[in-house]
Order: structure tokens, then C-alpha cells, then sequence
């Protein structure tokens, strides 16, 4: 709402300046949030609450002003002195439940032209065009008092009748008539009405969407000579449904769907009729007025005491009814209790806490003092799983990795570019209704291809070893209302090879099979292996699914080359390594607790063994067949090599391990150890078929 | 007797001439190995006649000692210069850069997400989370917003369905909690939240932190107390605070906080519009309608609510001025937290 300096002055009396007035509504509730100087004036940009329609207007702040200030307000005097009595025009409410009241004035031989200056730049530093002299007045009084007002050109009006109604409405209650739904609006537009909009009509047809907009047949132009203005209180719901539907907002709707004043819309009339007769000339004839639902305020009880309880202060009863008084709300002292009687104004104040609010902000929110509170005290604790993804988040960033968040939107394309097949779970996509682009229409249900773009950007920006992680929930259509959200990890390791000072052999695949690894060990979870995947979108020899303690938790990879072609990297051959896991599932297999486990008190001997096997045997595979030879001996198994070139066949590798013997209870001896030793060897070249490497 | 002279002399000359360890341990036995001169002479001591035997053995002896002595002491020497030689060839350009893989870090969002919650927690509060695709009943509804209010304009929303939406706060959590638990409570929600709204500081998609306290006897002074608390903990003792009178359909009375401008200490500048003031968060006392949404009797329990957004907060700290900085996860953004 904007609010010119110079108007406000008008109605009071103060010398403050601008920046005090706009200091001081912002404490009891109206934020000035910004101040323009427009010519020798400055305008307030006030934020208006919705609760508070009544100060959508010059009045509503200057009312505010004069308590805050502590001096009176000063309301124009609208009196209407020589009017005419009217015989030829009637209004008719059919729907009460919508239309409370409506009124309205005919004034005629009107001559219209442009307003005067200081109406046109007053209605300019409110942010509205200036049209014609009538018009402007309606704007003109819906800024000053609020109250939004309608002209029509009485001559449009068939039948000098005026209806107010839904179609569905007027349509029971005149059977025999030719109605039509459609209108065309003052922008211009024509509007298919629906059965339960409120609209205004003629004899004949619709000539006005209530309160939202008029039509433009009845639009007063130059040549109108008679006009009919409408001042009326319309049901705040019925406003913003039939504004919704139309995706229409007006000045009026704004107003209407917040709550306008009911009993002061008379006074509305009256002034803008005034004003049209000083500025564009005419007569005014006198008012309809039909009102069949009367307002009557809602007596509110309200206990002294509660208030201090709501706000943690120690007002006097006096002083609250004092604060109540200024603020022009109505009420009557009854000991422990008294009564609150809401004028028409502010029906916002419903209940206790309403008037406490009143309260508290005349008082001060700054005067209300601050408390420790003095419920009693309980420990305030991270429950398991968020302390849990504490450590997991702090795991992945020793390993390298830079935390990242992306939105939880995605392109209907992106899961074609990863090749996710029809039949997948990822599927199973939740589609935003209005989403603000195309491409962030979905909901993900992965987290890879935001990783991918997360990369790809910091690529073309010269970042040359990326690593990335994501903790973030991912939505499955589970055929619920709401659907599956799943926390995912989600990462992706790039490292180009360009030459280095320090070289690394090792390939990112297991850089970032060590990260996970090592996280896996920071969580104490042990039992997991990773066997070959089959996602489409990963390097066929290089990607594996990652099962934990039986389960599938998720998968690692190199991007397939096909994907990586699509990314258009002007990369040779680029490794890029994902993963994704979820972590909900993995939450649940994090050990609650440690338990100690004694310290080996006696040495370990170790011996290696080094074989030739066939390359699709796998180190992992190997390694089982020793952790699973019976022997309590066995304490560990490490691969400290895997080599293929010369001196092995092709399609063989040599796979090399450390073991290491310990018993719990003695020293081993060589011998023991040495038998032993043999057998597993044994065991192991039967179960491979391998061979010795000598 | 008098061949024992030289040999001493012979011994000091080559002496002089070795260079390195290993030659002075063959000098070493050469004279004093198992078939050394010097051995040898002691060999030969049985030839020499009685009465010159002790006088020939103790020169003997003598020179043995020394030449023990001799090479001791210039194997040290000589073993001190080759370490000496050593470290110098061994020398390294310590300007090189080190070895090591650097931390990963914390999105800076978290980073101060999680600092929020840590200071809730130090007061005593609980966490608890709640779904980020939500029934409209939770994310309006419940908290007073009926269908056709317009206070749903304040917040732009996402629809899935007509009864469905990605919740635009994380207040539902409130609803949500307060259904399955009675008071004392004292919970904060955090998590994203989804606005349809982008400019230089909306994004549709960014971070809320919820509270809420209820209890038999909980007033506006008690909200002050905490927030004021947070805000000073979360920036720093000095900073200026102020509530101000607002309208949130599920707080009545409500407020909205400012802390003094972090970019001009108060002074007055474009991002605070000249105010001094930059708004941090919103808050209230419970809507006694929210309590009867979930069955709370509104005359015995009383309680506040807040709710911040984790982007606002960490703009101010960090003094960053563009909400969109968040989510394009550019390394060189990244790295600086």
C-alpha cells in the first residue's frame, strides 16, 4: 500500500517527520519498507498484513498514526444536502449470504472530462492511472477511505435494475429469462462466469463481476451523462474464489477478500457522490440502501489476567482498557473480565489473543520484558539418525569430499539420459502441477543427474579435481497420497590426469570405493560387499551394486562412455565415478552401540600367497574362500597385489595375499604355522583352481 | 723392540691418507686384524727372550691401544663428515607443496543449520522432522489457513494435487507433533521448503528452521528470552534486537524479529534500505485455533512458535548477497566455508 506523506497529513495533525511516522508504524505493525521522494512529497511503501484490511487506506494508517502519535483524527464531513429523490431505479439482492448490503446513487447530467491535477497526482503517487473524472473519484475515495466503490453509466443499465447474484441464483429465481454467464470485462477480456460466482446484473444480462471487476458495456466513458454508483460489502470468500478462477485481481478484490467496512461504505458513497458533483457538475439523487444482513458485533470475554498470562507482562486492567479506548475498540469493565465489542472495521479481533495483540503492540513489544522461561528443564539431544548423518556427512568430507545441495526438482528428460529403463522404480516420478520451468517439473528420484550437472559446471569453470556429495531425500510414487521420500548419498569424483608433481596410480574407482569404505568403518558397519552392477548408465567392467549385511544399498561406477559422450566434455576419455546409497536403509544397520574387545596379548605370524587364476575370478571371491576356511587361526586377509602382464598366460592374473596367523591363548609355533599354512594353500588352489605363482 | 717404532710410524702416515670408513677398516686390520702387524708381533712375543718379554710385550700393547685409540677416533670423524655429506645430497626443495588429499566442506547451508541447532539444543529442545511433500491440511489448514484465505497468498505454492503440495514452511512438523504428543514440548523442525518464487533473494527450493514451545504457562516474554538468546548466540552478544508487531495466520499475538544490518552495523545501507534493520525471523504466541486443530485445550496450554530461514540467516553472517549462490554449487563458493 502506498501511502503519500502529504495526504496522510490530512487527516492528522503532526509535525513528526516522514522518517518518525515511518519509524514508528513499523513498531505497532505497519513496515514502512520503503520511502520514495516523489516531487516535494514522500511516499510510504506500507506493508499491509492480510488481517488488517481496514488499513488499506489513507484513513486505516492515518487512524494508526493518530493513536501512535496521540492526536486526533480528522474524518471528512459527507453530508449530502439537496438531494433528489429517486423513483426509477431499484436493486434487488438474491444471494444475502454473499451480499450483505448494497447500496448505491444516481447522479445525473453529469458532464465528464479530466480530473483536476491534484486529484490525477495524488492518484499517481498511489500507483493508479488517471482516466476520466468519475472514475478517478471512485479510485480517488477506495485509496482515502478503502472502501472500493463502482460507477456505472446509468443509461447501460437495462431496465434500471439492478441484481446482485450467481448465475445459478438469478437463474432459479427467474425461470423464464435468457441469461447469459458471459461478460466482458473494463480490461477488455470476455469472462465465462461459473454458477457460483457472485456477479452484478441489469434487467438482461451481467454487467459487473462483483467486486472483482465491471463490465464494459456499462464502462462510463466522456460521453456518459448519467451515472450509477455502487457501493456495496461483498463475502471475503466469494471474492478471492471468483478472483482465483478468473486469475483476476483488482484494487477492489484485494479489498473485498480481506474484509471491507460495512457500515462505513455509506459514508464511501457519499463522498465520492460529493466529489463528482463539485468536480464533473450534476445531481445527486437519493440513496438505496438495502442491508438485510445488519451487523452486529460479536462481544468478546476476556479475563484481565489472561492477558498478562499470553504476553508474560503486569499490565493494569486500567491501562489495558486505556490502550483498547485509543485504539477506538469498544469495551465494557466487568471486574475480573471484561467485554471487547469489535466494530465493523476490525473484525480480525475474534478472540482473547486478537486483544492481546491490540495490547502488546500499543504497548510495545519492546516493553514487554524478556523471561527465561520457567518451563521445567530437559535435555535437549540430536536423536540417533541425525547424529548418525553428522558422522556419515563428516566421513565423506575427510575422504575429499565437498558437500553440495540441489534442488529436489528434475527434468522429465533426466532420467533418459541416464538410461533408466521404463519398469524402474525411478520411474514412479511425482509431477509438480505448476512448476516454475519445464525442466524442474519432477520431483527426483535420484540424486546422479544434478551431480552430474553440479560437475560439469565446475569443469567449464577450470575446477580440476571435483568431488561431491549429496545428503537429500529423493520421491517415489508408492501409489499413496503422499509418496516414499528416501534419504539418498549420493557423490561423484572427477580427477583430470593432466601431470602432476605428485603422482597417483590408484583409479578414482577406488578413490571412491575407499571413501565409501572408509565410511562404512566409521560406522562400524562391516559386513557389505560390492558385486558387479547392472545400471545402464555406468562402464559395464567398472561399476559395482553395494550390498550391506544382504541388503542392496545402492551402486558406484564409472559413467558409461555413451553418457560421457553426452556430456560433450572435450575430454579424453574422462573417468567420472558415482555413486549413490541409501542411507535410510543404512541408518538401520549402524551398530547402536561399541563394545570392547580385548587387545591380542600374544604375536601373529604372517605368510603371503601369491596365485595365477582366471581373470573373471574376483580378489573379493578369493578373499571369502580363505574367511570362510575352517580355521579360528586366520585373523586377517589383505590383497596387497593384482598383476596381469608378462609372465602370466593370457586371461590370467596373479592375485597376491597376506595372512595373518594368531591364536587367542599361546604363542604359534613355526611349525603349527607351517602346516597350517600348506593346507589353506591347498584349499585354496582346489576351490580356484589356480596355480602357484613362483 | 725398536721394530715397533716404525710400525706405529707406518700406521700414522697411512692414517693420514684414508678418506672413508671402509678404508680405515681395512687399516684397522691390517694392523690389528687377526693377521695384522700388530697381531703378528704379539705372536712373535714367545720368541723374544725372557727378560726383554714383559718390556717388548707392554710397548707392544701400547701400540695396539693406540691405534684402537686412533681409529676410533677417526671413524667418529670420518662418520660425522658422512652424515655431513649426506644430509647435503639429500637436501629437498621444502617449497615443494605438500602431499594430501584436502577435507571436503560443509555446504555452507548445513554448516549453519547445524549451528542453529546446536545452540536449540543447548536450550533444551528436541528435533524433529517431518515430510517435504505434505497434505495441504498440515501446511494450511491445520495452521489456520482455510481454503480461500487469502494469507495463502503469502506463500506461493507448489501443487501436486489439490490436497497435496511441497510444504511451504516447516510448521506442518508443529501440527504433526503436537497430534501424537502432549506438553511440555520444546522442538525445533528443520528442513527444506518450497516456494514458487525465484529473484535474487527467493529460491523455490531453501531451508527453514521451525520451534515451537508449549507449556501450561509460556508467554510472549519467554519467546523474547530465546530468540533473543539464539540471536545472540548465532551472531553475537552486540547485536541489536527488535520485535515488531506482524500477522502469521497461526501465531496471535505475532512478531516479526530484525537483528541491527550485519552489512552496515546499523547504519543504514542498500541492504537494509536504510533502515538499520534487516528482518530475521517470524514469530508468535500459538493461535489458540491451531491448539483446537489438535486438541489442546487453548485455556490451559499456552505457547510460541518461530520459523527462520537457514539461507537468510547465513546471507547475513557471510555477508552474501545472492540467495541463487546456494544452489549452483560452484566450487569456488564452496570452498570458502
Amino acid at each position: 500500500m502506498r501511502v503519500p506523506f502529504e495526504w496522510l497529513r490530512e487527516f492528522v495533525d503532526i509535525s513528526a517527520s516522514p522518517e518518525e511516522v515511518a519509524e514508528r508504524l513499523t513498531m505497532v505493525g505497519f513496515e514502512v519498507e520503503a520511502m520514495e521522494s516523489v516531487k516535494d512529497d514522500t511516499v510510504f511503501e506500507v506493508n499491509v498484513t492480510p488481517n488488517r484490511p481496514d488499513c488499506l487506506s489513507i484513513l486505516g494508517i492515518a487512524r494508526e498514526v493518530s493513536v501512535a502519535f496521540r492526536v486526533p483524527l480528522k474524518i471528512h464531513v459527507c453530508e449530502i444536502k439537496g438531494e433528489l429523490p429517486l423513483s426509477d431505479f431499484s436493486v434487488e439482492i438474491f444471494n444475502h449470504e454473499l451480499c450483505s448490503r448494497y447500496a448505491g446513487r444516481v447522479i445525473k447530467d453529469v458532464r465528464i472530462s479530466d480530473s483536476p491535477e491534484w486529484i490525477k497526482t495524488r492518484l499517481e503517487k498511489c500507483g493508479i492511472r488517471a482516466i476520466n473524472s468519475v472514475v478517478d473519484i471512485t479510485n480517488y475515495v477506495l485509496l482515502e477511505f478503502g472502501h472500493p466503490l463502482h460507477a456505472f453509466d446509468a443509461d447501460t443499465i437495462n431496465g434500471k435494475k439492478i441484481k446482485v447474484g450467481m448465475p445459478d441464483t438469478v437463474l432459479l429465481q427467474t425461470p423464464n429469462s435468457k441469461l447469459q454467464t458471459k461478460i466482458k470485462t473494463l480490461d477488455g477480456v470476455e469472462r465465462e462466469i461459473l454458477g457460483d460466482s457472485l456477479l452484478i446484473w441489469d434487467a438482461e444480462n451481467p454487467i459487473a463481476v462483483a467486486g472483482v471487476m465491471g463490465g464494459l458495456e456499462t464502462e462510463v466513458n466522456d460521453s456518459t451523462a448519467n451515472v450509477f454508483l455502487e457501493s456495496a460489502y461483498f463475502e471475503p470468500f466469494s471474492i478471492r474464489r471468483t478472483s482465483k478462477r478468473l486469475n483476476l485481481i483488482s484494487e477492489s478484490s484485494y479489498r473485498f477478500e480481506r474484509g471491507a467496512d460495512i457500515e462505513f461504505l455509506e459514508k464511501a458513497l457519499n463522498r465520492a457522490a460529493l466529489m463528482i458533483r463539485e468536480i464533473a457538475g450534476g445531481t445527486i439523487y437519493e440513496i438505496i440502501d438495502v442491508y438485510p444482513v445488519r451487523y452486529v458485533p460479536e462481544p468478546i470475554k476476556i479475563r484481565y489476567d489472561r492477558i498478562n498470562r499470553i504476553l508474560g507482562t503486569e499490565i493494569s486492567n486500567a491501562d489495558m482498557l486505556k490502550i483498547l479506548k485509543k485504539l477506538g475498540i469498544t469495551t465494557e469493565d466487568k471486574g475480573d473480565f471484561f467485554i471487547v465489542y469489535p466494530s465493523a472495521y476490525r473484525r480480525d479481533i475474534k478472540r482473547d489473543s486478537d486483544v492481546a495483540e491490540e495490547i502488546a503492540r500499543s504497548y510495545g513489544y519492546d516493553r514487554i520484558p524478556s523471561r527465561i522461561p520457567r518451563s521445567p528443564l530437559s535435555s535437549g539431544k540430536l536423536d540417533k539418525k541425525m547424529m548418525n548423518i553428522i558422522r556419515i556427512r563428516e566421513a565423506m568430507r575427510k575422504s575429499g569430499f565437498t558437500e553440495v545441495i540441489n534442488y529436489s526438482f528434475m527434468s522429465p528428460s533426466s532420467l533418459d539420459v541416464i538410461a533408466v529403463p521404463q519398469a524402474d522404480r525411478r520411474r514412479n516420478v511425482i509431477v509438480i502441477n505448476n512448476p516454475l520451468r519445464q525442466d524442474e517439473s519432477l520431483l527426483r528420484t535420484t540424486l546422479i543427474p544434478a551431480l552430474i550437472g553440479n560437475f560439469k559446471y565446475n569443469l567449464d569453470r577450470g575446477i580440476r579435481d571435483i568431488r561431491f556429495f549429496e545428503i537429500s531425500s529423493v520421491f517415489e510414487d508408492i501409489g499413496r497420497p503422499l509418496p516414499l521420500e528416501e534419504l539418498r548419498l549420493g557423490g561423484i569424483f572427477y580427477r583430470d590426469k593432466t601431470p602432476s608433481l605428485w603422482k597417483e596410480d590408484v583409479e578414482g574407482f577406488f578413490i571412491t570405493k575407499g571413501a565409501i569404505e572408509s565410511m562404512f568403518e566409521e560406522l562400524k558397519i562391516n559386513e557389505y560387499s560390492f558385486s558387479s552392477s547392472s545400471e545402464l548408465f555406468l562402464h559395464k567392467g567398472q561399476a559395482s551394486d553395494i550390498y550391506v549385511r544382504g541388503a542392496y544399498a545402492g551402486y558406484l561406477g564409472v559413467l558409461g562412455p555413451e553418457i560421457v559422450e553426452r556430456l560433450d566434455l572435450k575430454k579424453q576419455r574422462p573417468e567420472i565415478v558415482v555413486f549413490e546409497l541409501n542411507l535410510d536403509l543404512l541408518l538401520t544397520l549402524i551398530p547402536d552401540s561399541i563394545k570392547y574387545n580385548e587387545i591380542p596379548r600374544y604375536p601373529y605370524v604372517e605368510r603371503d600367497i601369491a596365485i595365477i587364476v582366471d581373470e573373471s575370478l574376483s580378489a573379493s571371491e578369493i578373499k571369502e574362500i580363505i574367511r570362510t576356511f575352517p580355521s579360528e587361526l586366520i585373523e586377517e586377509v589383505s590383497v596387497f597385489d593384482s598383476y596381469r602382464g608378462s609372465n602370466i598366460p593370457e586371461g590370467k592374473k596373479s592375485l597376491a595375499f597376506n595372512i595373518r596367523y594368531r591364536a587367542k591363548d599361546r604363542t604359534l609355533t613355526d611349525d603349527e604355522v607351517e602346516e597350517l599354512h600348506a593346507s589353506l594353500v591347498e584349499h585354496i588352489l582346489e576351490k580356484t583352481g589356480g596355480e602357484l605363482r613362483r | 723392540m725398536l721394530d715397533i717404532i716404525p710400525l706405529k710410524k707406518a700406521f700414522l702416515d697411512e692414517l693420514n691418507s684414508i678418506t672413508n670408513l671402509s678404508e680405515l677398516q681395512q687399516l684397522r686390520v691390517k694392523y690389528l686384524g687377526k693377521k695384522g702387524l700388530v697381531t703378528s708381533k704379539l705372536k712373535t712375543l714367545s720368541t723374544v727372550s725372557p727378560e726383554l718379554r714383559p718390556a717388548y710385550g707392554r710397548a707392544v700393547n701400547e701400540v695396539k691401544d693406540y691405534i684402537e685409540e686412533e681409529v676410533k677416533k677417526r671413524g667418529s670423524l670420518l662418520k660425522k663428515e658422512e652424515h655431513k655429506k649426506r644430509i647435503l645430497s639429500e637436501a629437498i626443495d621444502m617449497t615443494l607443496p605438500g602431499k594430501f588429499t584436502p577435507f571436503g566442506r560443509e555446504h555452507p547451508i548445513n554448516k549453519v543449520l547445524y549451528e542453529i541447532i546446536d545452540i536449540f539444543i543447548s536450550m533444551g529442545f528436541e528435533v524433529e522432522e517431518g515430510p517435504e511433500v505434505e497434505f495441504d491440511y498440515y501446511n494450511f489448514e491445520a495452521l489456520n489457513m482455510p481454503k480461500d484465505h487469502p494469507a495463502r497468498d503469502m506463500q506461493d505454492t507448489f501443487y501436486i494435487s489439490e490436497d497435496i503440495i511441497l510444504r511451504t514452511h516447516t510448521s506442518p512438523v508443529q501440527i504433526r507433533v503436537m497430534e501424537k504428543r502432549r506438553p511440555p514440548l520444546k522442538i525445533i523442525a528443520p528442513g527444506k521448503v518450497y516456494r514458487c518464487d525465484v529473484d535474487i533473494s527467493h529460491t523455490p527450493m531453501f531451508h527453514q528452521v521451525e520451534g515451537f514451545m508449549v507449556d501450561t504457562d509460556i508467554a510472549f516474554s519467554d519467546l523474547k528470552w530465546v530468540l533473543e538468546s539464539f540471536i545472540h548466540s548465532i551472531f553475537s552478544v552486540e547485536t541489536p534486537v527488535r520485535f515488531r508487531p506482524s500477522f502469521f495466520p497461526f501465531t496471535e499475538p505475532s512478531a516479526e524479529v530484525d537483528i541491527g544490518c550485519t552489512f552496515c552495523a546499523g547504519k543504514g545501507c542498500r541492504v537494509c534500505k536504510n533502515t538499520g534493520w534487516l528482518e530475521i525471523l517470524g514469530a508468535g504466541m500459538i493461535d489458540p485455533r491451531v491448539f483446537e486443530m489438535v486438541g489442546y485445550n487453548p485455556e490451559l496450554y499456552t505457547g510460541f512458535a518461530f520459523g527462520m530461514g537457514v539461507e537468510r540467516v547465513t546471507m547475513l553472517k557471510y555477508s552474501i548477497d545472492d540467495i541463487r549462490l546456494f544452489f549452483e554449487n560452484d566450487m569456488r563458493f564452496l570452498k570458502q566455508f
